[in-house]
């Protein structure tokens, strides 16, 4: 294991060290049909790797071009990809004008040629591609139900504004989610935890679905959620914008302003997003918590109030070949559970206090800060591309509610504990992250080796115990090569090694418990419920894969083995969660878990019609699950049933299809289908599924986009859900029955001032329907989705640059 | 015209391979439900009819031993149960039962009861009746109380009845 990553480091500088032979420059200006200059293509020599973009003008240039026959693609978000083949002889070249056409369909895709330099070395996985557009078009309550339109992806959510990702039925630790370059740390295991993403400072988003712990480590082993930046300034520019949000169905109102400037070299920038929510509403006045009735006032969601203010600076240094930016951001959010129940456990509510206001939080609620401070650097020289990230973060989660002595906790809370009563969890997190990467070519082959190291800091408080605090250590390094066989086609190979590192630290109940019973004498004590347990995990996964072009038709495979490590919780809980009356036990034995998958793409785009197929296959040799047991425990379980993690083989099978089929210049319909099936195979829940399985869907959309008179830049669509209901469930959940919804969505670019205000109107859930989200925390006390909503956000850009000018 | 015919002859062969993967892939998508009679989906369910005791708002006597009788079943087999009495003097949650019971009102606990126990179900049974004597110590503070019961069946499906009692001298 050890020679691999010498050979892997070894090679990185032995291929830094290779020297030039002759150079050439290739130029060009790429424009739209309509003859706009395209600023931000990107322009990758795809023989080698190159990479460049192009500036306002639509203009690019390349210098350092070897002699030969080289590959050029040009792609851009909502653009055909261009493909030009060029032989760089003794002169520079000049493309002249390149004119790319728009795609066809309302999901971006950069797929077609999916090996772009500037974008993540997924080889031949699948990959969603999503805009700052797309965002806005599709605007949710936070950015992973805004995603969960995409084919494949769903989300878990609680309330109106929380809500983390699902990849094709896997999601918590087994997605990533990586922002600016650097995985996302928050507290991914909680299912009542939503990710501290701003919505509005995103640039484009990836989204990898399939297995990618060779690029990313343990934890991408159902997928990866890759949240870009927002582009850099043109130079000599000063702009900005200001957002505004309005949501009916929660009252919520926000907003989001930003600037962002640029000298000749200097890059900077700043934002500032605040949101505010009330109760959000359902379509019904009264919820059966159990058998017991719930009255709903005004059918709102009591308690659900939420609010969320981010800041975000940047700066940094770019030339040609080197960029430095820095950046940092802060993100608080407070929000409200239903008070009606916490978790599963009905509550007595003060109707009178909590239906005073539908704007404010009162307990139970949480409370969560985010900081981040990362550093994105790069570097060319000659045909390398050394790329740097690191990061801080720190996550600060309090969970606050009133104090119940749940099982044998004393009747009143004492007065010498150190944590107020209502603090009841507390998770701090630190974590430092650093990843190195290089991207080269030599000869057909293209590489990208690199390694990533992090180590975090997790300390818990509060009233009551679910996870111990611990430390934990990774290291892993790889090598992924491109080999181009032709110009068609390409196989991927990637081999990567991990080391990992957790120790957890002692926890003692801070009450005694009842620890035996013998002839009516009861014997009580304070229970270790964590002991500082030290694992270490070494994995080796590889992923093999091949693309192949032919002018329409393009496919891929790819097959791989990729990893998790068992987190701290899986490990080390022996703990009463009274709010689902679970006793939750980690198995401190666990190994990391395995998985093999084979994914695949076909897609076929002509004129009108655009077709994408993505079907995958996974087999799990130990999936690690909270699993139910028939067994309840009086002692350390203080009466309740017994949840231990465990391990189970798991296939899992399924995908996507997209037709696209553009009637007419402005008239378009779009058609996607996701559905994944999941089954254990061994162990004691052999024949079940996998705990939230999104059920199977079909989306119909049909978009009409004017291109001429009044309604010039102004776009129609209507999105038609039907979702299959889920009879597929393992306990303790409940079948769940499809449903059908219908939204709308339409937006208009209005000139004010030679400024385009960007209008952005949707209807979601139109016909007030009242439906249960499968694979929403709700979902088990039986509480329907939020009810319709109407959503109209505005923009306004500005554009400071003339002004300083003149 | 060679190149001609041999282009149609691909395109030919593209249609085929995607169509027929189309159909592959439908087609696994239709066999979903095939395992479904395998497994069992149901919960127990507590039958709180008849002379069952406690129900929704019963009155237990301090100092005096009562009879805690229950029927469970389960469509294949039953696995474990176990009762949770405790207090509710702050009003902090209410029972999983309809009906609503006369509270008392709120109070700090002194020496509240507090009785929590798991019981083992003989392996085998669709059907049984739990019957289990239960003292209530005479020193205990008299008032509201939650009477939990949970049943769980033999892969983990788990039901609760959350019933409000009272406790009285």
């Amino acid at each position: 294991m050890k020679y691999s990553i010498i050979y892997l480091l070894s090679v990185l500088l032995i291929t830094c060290a290779y020297a030039q032979k002759k150079e050439f420059t290739l130029s060009g200006v790429i424009m739209g049909a309509d003859g706009k200059a395209l600023s931000n293509v990107s322009i990758v020599i795809a023989t080698i790797g190159h990479s460049s973009k192009s500036d306002h003008a639509g203009k690019f240039s390349i210098a350092g071009l070897p002699q030969g026959k080289h590959v050029v693609v040009l792609s851009h978000v909502g653009y055909i990809p261009e493909e030009r083949t060029i032989m760089m002889e003794s002169t520079p070249i000049d493309l002249g004008a390149i004119v790319m056409q728009k795609t066809n369909y309302a999901i971006k895709q950069v797929d077609v040629l999916g090996e772009i330099y500037a974008t993540t070395p997924a080889g031949a996985l699948n990959k969603e591609l999503v805009d700052q557009q797309y965002i806005h078009r599709h605007l949710g309550g936070s950015l992973m139900q805004t995603l969960s339109r995409l084919p494949g992806i769903s989300n878990i959510g609680i309330g109106s504004g929380q809500s983390k990702p699902l990849i094709r039925g896997l999601g918590f630790n087994r997605v990533v989610v990586v922002e600016k370059g650097v995985k996302h740390e928050g507290q991914q295991w909680g299912a009542d935890h939503g990710l501290e993403i701003d919505q509005f400072a995103t640039g484009n988003i990836e989204v990898i679905k399939g297995a990618a712990s060779f690029l990313y480590g343990s934890d991408a082993i159902g997928g990866v959620i890759d949240i870009k930046p927002e582009p850099l300034s043109e130079k000599e520019s000063l702009t900005g914008s200001l957002n505004f949000i309005g949501k009916s169905n929660n009252s919520l109102y926000g907003t989001s302003a930003n600037i962002q400037g640029r000298t000749e070299r200097w890059v900077y920038g700043g934002r500032v997003s605040y949101q505010r929510y009330g109760d959000y509403r359902i379509p019904t006045d009264t919820v059966h918590v159990y058998d017991y009735p719930v009255l709903l006032h005004k059918r709102k969601v009591r308690n659900t109030a939420g609010k969320e203010l981010n800041f975000h600076v940047n700066g940094g240094y770019t030339t040609e070949n080197f960029q430095s930016v820095f950046y940092l951001s802060n993100n608080s959010a407070q929000s409200g559970f239903f008070a009606n129940a916490h978790g599963l456990e009905p509550r007595r509510v003060d109707t009178e206090l909590h239906d005073a206001s539908s704007r404010d939080m009162q307990m139970p609620y949480q409370q969560v800060n985010h900081f981040k401070a990362i550093n994105r650097s790069s570097l060319k020289i000659g045909f390398h591309r050394i790329e740097m990230e690191a990061g801080f973060q720190h996550n600060f989660r309090q969970e606050y509610s009133q104090y119940v002595n749940h099982g044998y906790m004393p009747p009143v809370y004492p007065d010498n504990m150190k944590m107020p009563s209502t603090l009841e969890r507390e998770y701090d997190k630190k974590v430092y992250s650093l990843n190195l990467r290089d991207r080269f070519s030599v000869g057909q082959h293209t590489f990208v080796a690199g390694i990533n190291g992090e180590y975090q800091h997790n300390r818990i408080g509060g009233w009551s115990f679910l996870i111990p605090g611990f430390n934990q250590r990774s290291a892993g390094a790889f090598l992924y090569d491109r080999y181009r066989l032709s110009e068609k086609a390409s196989l991927h190979g990637a081999l990567r090694y991990d080391y990992s590192h957790i120790e957890t630290i002692e926890y003692t109940d801070w009450f005694p418990s009842v620890v035996s019973e013998v002839n009516g004498v009861t014997e009580t004590a304070y229970l270790a419920r964590a002991n500082d347990l030290q694992r270490t995990f070494n994995s080796l996964v590889w992923s093999f894969g091949a693309t192949y072009d032919e002018g329409d038709f393009s496919m891929k495979a790819n097959v791989g083995k990729s990893f998790r490590v068992p987190i701290a919780k899986e490990l080390a809980a022996n703990g009463v969660n009274y709010h689902y009356f679970s006793y939750e036990l980690g198995d401190p034995a666990l190994p990391p878990e395995q998985s093999y998958q084979f994914d695949a793409g076909l897609s076929y785009s002509k004129g009108k019609l655009s077709l994408e197929l993505n079907p995958f296959y996974n087999y799990f040799s130990n999936y690690i699950y909270l699993n139910p047991t028939p067994r309840h425990d009086h002692f350390y379980g203080a009466g309740n049933q017994i949840f231990e993690y465990t391990q189970s083989r798991v296939l899992r099978y399924g995908g996507e299809i997209k037709i696209g089929y553009r009637f007419s210049e402005v008239l378009s319909t779009e058609l996607l289908a996701e559905y994944v099936k999941a089954e254990q195979l061994s162990g004691s829940k052999k024949g079940y599924p996998l705990p939230f399985s999104p059920p199977a869907s079909f989306l119909a959309n049909m978009s009409w986009e004017p291109s001429t008179g009044f309604l010039e830049d102004s776009y129609f669509a209507v999105d038609l859900r039907l979702v299959a209901p889920q009879n597929e469930i393992v306990p303790p959940e409940k079948k769940t029955p499809g449903y059908k919804l219908v939204s709308v969505q339409a937006g208009h670019s209005l000139m004010v001032y030679g400024r385009p205000i960007q209008i952005n109107l949707q209807v979601q859930n139109l016909f007030n329907t009242r439906y249960l989200n499968h694979t929403s925390f709700y979902r088990l006390i039986e509480m329907p989705e939020a009810g319709r909503n109407i959503v109209l956000s505005l923009s306004v850009p500005f554009d400071f640059t003339n002004k300083r000018k003149s | 015209m060679m190149e001609k015919a041999k282009n149609r002859y691909m395109k030919r062969i593209k249609k085929l391979t995607l169509f027929m993967l189309l159909g592959a892939f439908s087609f696994s998508s239709c066999e979903k439900d095939n395992d479904e009679t395998t497994v069992d989906n149901d919960a127990p369910v507590i039958d709180l009819s008849g002379d069952a005791f406690p129900v929704q708002c019963s009155t237990l006597k301090r100092g005096e031993t009562f009879t805690f009788k229950t029927k469970f079943s389960d469509n294949v087999e039953l696995g474990t149960y176990s009762i949770d009495i405790h207090h509710n003097f702050d009003h902090h949650s209410h029972s999983t039962e309809f009906e609503e019971c006369d509270l008392q009102p709120k109070k700090d606990p002194v020496k509240p009861f507090l009785f929590i126990k798991s019981y083992d179900i003989p392996s085998g049974q669709k059907t049984y009746e739990a019957v289990q004597q239960i003292e209530v110590p005479a020193d205990i503070d008299p008032g509201d109380y939650h009477f939990m019961v949970s049943v769980s069946d033999h892969v983990g499906w788990n039901t609760i009845k959350g019933l409000s009692i009272s406790i009285v001298e």
